[in-house]
């Protein structure tokens, strides 16, 4: 036990938990043919509605939200459950994981009760699919400093700006935008959160190609995009409170830890009995810190539940989460002689190619590392 | 589930005399009768050895707590030695354990220790305290046996903590017991049940370690500010602090899964986790404190050095390439259950 105010609590699944869990391997047993998707490594890896409205029918979509809007007022371990075996299998989740994970949440938290009924329902059904609106050109881990300006009019706001990075505007039908909608001395102050319909005039998405060839990344423009008064997410100038609650929790949820585990399995199919001991000495290192960062991100999720505030616990999950995912890349590197390709058919080599383009970005989406350390150092104090 | 006042009790003893001063005279003397008695007092070394056996009763896990107690404060006594493991071999033959200190032969590569004709021949290396203790257990050829080292000769050794770990020799030497060892008292149960002790002292040490890097950072000044202020030294500091939490963890669920009977892979795991932590977290806390920190003046040696030490005890190297082979044989299907479930998952080792 430490003394700082770090001590996280053992924790296992629950009976019921398990069952849960069970439920939800027999449903992807059945859902996740190889035939029928294309794994891939982590959150935000593909998109197919249809697999995300089955999955909604079980009621695995907006669990955490309250079962008058359609969720099912579920803990923060059972949603842990259900994300855990879908993000080990690398499904397609991009239809809900945003709106799943922080936008409906945060509506349920801070919205009035008619935003409540328009939004979390679709949510519910895995029917609306939103983005997140954070990011800017000038404006990365500095977030405060958002110059998207909404400008009050009658009946509404003006919304001006460019928000950019934004993984998966192009399918998204909402996003909750971050912007200045007052000057204030402070620059945490004066910031206000608009749920902006991406249909609407004014709205541009172009796509920025990411690192992997891929068409996640967009840049979406807001050009006097007017945004009617009754789509104001919680208090105007609470915007800064608001979002950092939205980060602060999930950052230590399994999408930390969890990305590299279809190449490690990969590498056990295709490699591993050749290799060694060398590649047992790597197996023995990874899985007892998998095991182990596993363990403490239940942790966090049981915390949650019990009403707990693990900001720092979650800040050191998502660092040491996402630094194990990047050194599991390099040593396979260092471990199998091959020259990767994402057109091989060797899952492996597919996989590691890859995971080596994506990797640098596991640290830094949802907020970098350094930044979650200077969040974690004052914690400690 | 932990017992608060077990450990509030613990931490208390040990405060008021496992101090600074009281740890480097047991380093000078090789012997603290002063913590050894006083922790002694209250029992706290037969914790998870039945009554019956002459324990104190507990489970494995009470016996965790505090060993993790005995770390935070760098206690250099036989605890594990006493308790979890000496009362534990002890018990599985049926022998009391007395109310003094007990040592192990933890089983070194180089050991030749055996018994002819219930007499004791050969050399056992690395036994704790050895010149301290009246007797030491060991698993000789599938019996347990008990000995007084007095009836050997003694080469005084340390560890890099300063810690007795002393060589014995024996030459026709007399034994006071030797019992058959019972199914699962044997070299492999004795190695995890010394891993899970040392990654118990091992999480304490790293808790303690991370108040003195957080209190130094916040209190040495350069530049006219705390060098905790600066990003970089804060890097090292949450490093410290990451690492010890992630072993304590690993512990807690570890002795959890030891009390009910198994926990191979969680043990196995938590001792390979509090080793890189050694290498990991230790630097990071020395580079934080700077020259201060490689002074024997400053408390943090207590710590550091004792990390290094019980790293190698129990196995360092062996733990990865074991716990891998483990993985390897369970094969690519069941790979995420070992993640998910441990030794639950039926990976064996």
């Amino acid at each position: 036990m430490l003394a700082v105010p770090l001590s996280l609590v053992a924790t296992e699944l629950t009976d019921d938990e398990v069952r849960l869990q069970h439920d939800v391997r027999s449903f992807c047993d059945q859902e996740l043919t190889p035939q029928s998707f294309t794994p891939g490594l982590g959150m935000m890896v593909g998109l197919s509605k249809a697999f995300s409205l089955k999955l909604a029918e079980r009621g695995w979509i907006g669990m955490a939200l309250p079962v008058a809007y359609g969720g099912s007022d579920a803990s923060a371990v059972e949603r842990f459950v259900v994300v855990e075996e879908l993000l080990r299998r690398g499904a397609p989740l991009d239809q809900h994981w945003t709106a799943d994970r922080q936008s409906g949440p945060v509506i349920n938290r801070f919205g009035t009760d008619l935003q409540k009924e328009r939004f979390l329902p679709g949510i519910c059904r895995g029917e609306l699919c939103f983005c997140i609106g954070m990011s800017e050109p000038d404006s990365g881990s500095d977030l405060a400093s958002v110059k998207t300006r909404a400008t009050k009019v009658d009946g509404g706001w003006r919304l001006t700006g460019t928000k950019i990075w934004t993984s998966n505007a192009m399918n998204a039908d909402y996003t909750i935008a971050l912007c200045r909608s007052d000057e204030a001395e402070n620059h945490h102050q004066g910031l206000s959160q608009l749920i902006v319909d991406l249909h609407a005039d004014g709205v541009s998405i172009s796509p920025i190609p990411y690192i992997d060839g891929s068409a996640d990344f967009a840049e979406v423009v807001f050009d006097g995009v007017f945004v009617a008064d009754d789509l104001l997410l919680g208090a105007r100038g609470d915007g800064w409170h608001q979002v950092t609650s939205e980060l602060s929790f999930e950052r230590a949820g399994p999408e930390r830890w969890i990305s590299p585990f279809l190449l490690v399995e990969a590498f056990l199919r295709e490699h591993a009995a050749s290799l060694g001991r060398e590649a047992q000495s790597f197996l023995g290192r990874t899985l007892a810190r998998w095991w182990a960062l596993r363990q403490l991100s239940l942790s966090v999720a049981r915390m949650i539940d019990d009403g707990l505030a693990p900001g720092v616990e979650s800040a050191m999950g998502k660092d040491l989460g996402t630094e194990f995912e990047q050194s599991i890349v390099a040593d396979l590197q260092r471990l199998v002689e091959l020259e990767p390709s994402l057109a091989d058919q060797s899952a492996f080599s597919h996989h590691l190619a890859q995971a080596t383009l994506v990797a640098p970005g596991w640290a830094i989406r949802g907020g970098t590392n350094e930044i979650l350390r200077g969040i974690i150092a004052k914690g400690l104090r | 589930m932990t017992d608060p006042l077990l450990i509030e009790t613990a931490d208390r003893v040990l405060s008021s005399v496992a101090t600074f001063e009281a740890i480097e005279a047991a380093e000078a003397a090789r012997w603290s009768p002063l913590i050894w008695d006083a922790v002694a007092e209250i029992g706290l070394p037969w914790i998870s050895v039945p009554e019956a056996s002459g324990g104190v009763g507990g489970t494995i896990a009470d016996a965790i707590d505090v060993l993790v107690q005995a770390g935070r404060h760098a206690a250099p006594i036989p605890l594990a030695e006493t308790g979890l493991l000496g009362g534990w071999l002890l018990t599985a033959g049926g022998i009391d354990v007395g109310d003094g200190p007990l040592s192990v032969v933890p089983g070194h590569l180089d050991d030749d220790l055996r018994l002819e004709g219930g007499r004791l021949f050969g050399t056992a290396h690395r036994v704790p305290w050895a010149s301290s203790v009246e007797r030491v257990a060991a698993l000789l050829d599938g019996r347990i046996v008990v000995f007084s080292p007095a009836h050997g000769i003694i080469t005084q050794v340390s560890n890099v903590a300063g810690e007795p770990r002393d060589t014995i020799s024996f030459d026709d030497g007399q034994i006071e017991a030797s019992v058959i060892a019972p199914e699962g008292v044997d070299a492999q149960a004795l190695r995890l049940r010394g891993a899970l002790s040392r990654a118990a002292l091992m999480a304490g040490a790293l808790g303690a370690m991370v108040d003195l890097t957080v209190r130094y950072t916040a209190e040495r000044q350069q530049f006219g500010k705390p060098v905790g202020s600066f990003q970089a030294v804060q890097t090292l500091l949450v490093r410290v602090a990451e690492e010890a939490v992630l072993v304590d963890l690993a512990v807690q669920v570890a002795a959890r899964e030891a009390e009910r009977g198994g926990g191979h892979f969680e043990i196995a795991s938590a001792k390979l986790l509090a080793n890189e932590a050694a290498r990991l977290a230790t630097r990071a806390a020395h580079q934080a404190h700077g020259a201060m920190g490689a002074t024997r003046e400053y408390p943090l040696h207590l710590l550091s050095r004792r990390l290094w030490a019980w790293r190698a005890e129990y196995g360092d190297a062996f733990w990865p390439v074991h716990l891998g082979a483990a993985v390897l044989d369970r094969g690519p299907d069941e790979l995420y259950r070992v993640i998910a479930e441990g030794s639950a998952s039926g990976i064996t080792l």
